[in-house]
């Protein structure tokens, strides 16, 4: 093996990176954990990470998605805008993997049923589940620098773009 | 065998398109003629009346290139804009046309010229 320059060691590593792409759109996160599942690939990251936290799908029902990303020019007060085909690849993904998708787990359904259904939600931090979730944090942590608005869960999610909040993974920063 | 290594190898190299700064450089550069760094700079710092909500370029990105920005608005932290300072930053010329693109529409309300986009990436590769 030497000889070729491919240890069995690195040919392991590139199955797995290419294995755990593909994987991980049907890896169904265990009920009980704060994890969401993420779309595959970068692109999600890279497109929708880039001014803020790549907001895990499940946070809201496909219906909000929908209309998010049929008014990407103004989205925000901002030009979020995308060429196709990704803008469509990325709304497959969001559909996908919403809140009221038929996959979803026991938290995004919950999630799922404290929105009501004649409306299509377009900021997470309104939803009743978040609220719920952070009414312990006093309003003067929303205030710190670092954090600023409630929208901002990297900061304080360490993991958010892969889909995880769990407990363990929170660090608020001073 | 050989063929299955081969084609793993293929598919983790793909995406990989990267250029250098300098590559990104030149390629402004034959679109606008010479750039010069110091009109870069100033481009850099210009306060802006045009701005909704960012008046300037260093409202995200901070005075200081080198160092990590907060976006004004969603308050997330920005990596540093000087290649000097994140190894990835003007490698990657589709990512650099959008965001010059949307950040000239942002501050300027209008978009950046090559001349701009030349002189503030002879700028941003100077910041030694
Ligand atoms: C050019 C910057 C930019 C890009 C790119 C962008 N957004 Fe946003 N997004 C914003 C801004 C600004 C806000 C509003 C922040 C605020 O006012 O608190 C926002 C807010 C949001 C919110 C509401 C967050 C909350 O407060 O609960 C969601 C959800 C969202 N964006 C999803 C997306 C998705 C999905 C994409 C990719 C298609 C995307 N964004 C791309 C700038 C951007
Ligand atoms: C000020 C820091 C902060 C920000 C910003 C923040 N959170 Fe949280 N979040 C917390 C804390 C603290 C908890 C409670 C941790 C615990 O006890 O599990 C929490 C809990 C959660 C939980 C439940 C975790 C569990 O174990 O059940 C979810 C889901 C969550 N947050 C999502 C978000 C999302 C989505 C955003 C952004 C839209 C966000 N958070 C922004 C601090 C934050
Ligand atoms: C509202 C906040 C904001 C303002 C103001 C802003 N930018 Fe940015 N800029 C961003 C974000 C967000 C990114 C992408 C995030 C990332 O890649 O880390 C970015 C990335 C860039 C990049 C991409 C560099 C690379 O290769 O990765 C360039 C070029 C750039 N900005 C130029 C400018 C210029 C020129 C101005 C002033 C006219 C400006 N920006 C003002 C938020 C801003």
């Amino acid at each position: 093996m030497e000889t070729s320059g491919i240890t069995w060691k690195n040919l392991s590593t590139l199955i797995l990176a290419v294995g755990a792409t593909a994987f991980a759109i049907s890896q169904a996160p265990a009920n009980d954990e704060a994890i969401f599942p993420m779309p595959a690939g970068k692109t999600y990251v890279e497109e929708c990470g880039s001014c803020h936290t790549a907001f895990a799908p499940g946070l809201l029902p496909a219906r909000s998605w929908r209309r998010m990303m049929g008014e990407l020019a103004n989205h925000f007060g901002e030009d979020a805008s995308l060429e196709e085909p990704r803008r469509l690849a990325i709304l497959k993904d969001l559909e996908t993997l919403a809140s009221d998708s038929p996959q979803a787990n026991m938290r995004m359904r919950r999630i799922n049923g404290a929105i009501p259904a004649n409306t299509a939600p377009q900021r997470i931090a309104d939803t009743g589940y978040f609220k719920y979730m952070h009414d312990e944090v006093p309003k003067h942590i929303w205030q710190r620098k670092k954090i600023g608005t409630p929208g901002n869960c990297i900061a304080c999610h360490t993991r958010a773009n892969e889909g995880r909040y769990g407990e363990r993974e929170v660090r608020i920063p001073q | 065998m050989k063929r299955l290594v081969a084609m793993i190898a293929l598919l983790a190299t793909q995406p990989a398109a990267a250029e250098t700064p300098q590559q990104i450089l030149d390629a402004l550069v034959a679109q606008a003629g010479p750039a010069s760094a110091a009109r870069g700079e100033q481009l850099y710092r210009a306060k802006s009346a045009a701005g909704k909500t960012a008046n300037a370029c260093t409202a995200c990105h901070t005075d200081n290139a080198k160092a990590a920005g907060q976006h004004v608005k969603t308050h997330k932290a920005i990596d540093p804009l000087a290649p000097v300072a994140q190894k990835d930053r003007f490698t990657d010329p589709a990512k650099v046309e959008k965001w010059f693109k949307r950040n000239c529409q942002e501050v300027l309300a209008r978009a950046c010229t090559p001349q701009e986009k030349a002189d503030f990436t002879a700028y941003m590769i100077s910041i030694k």
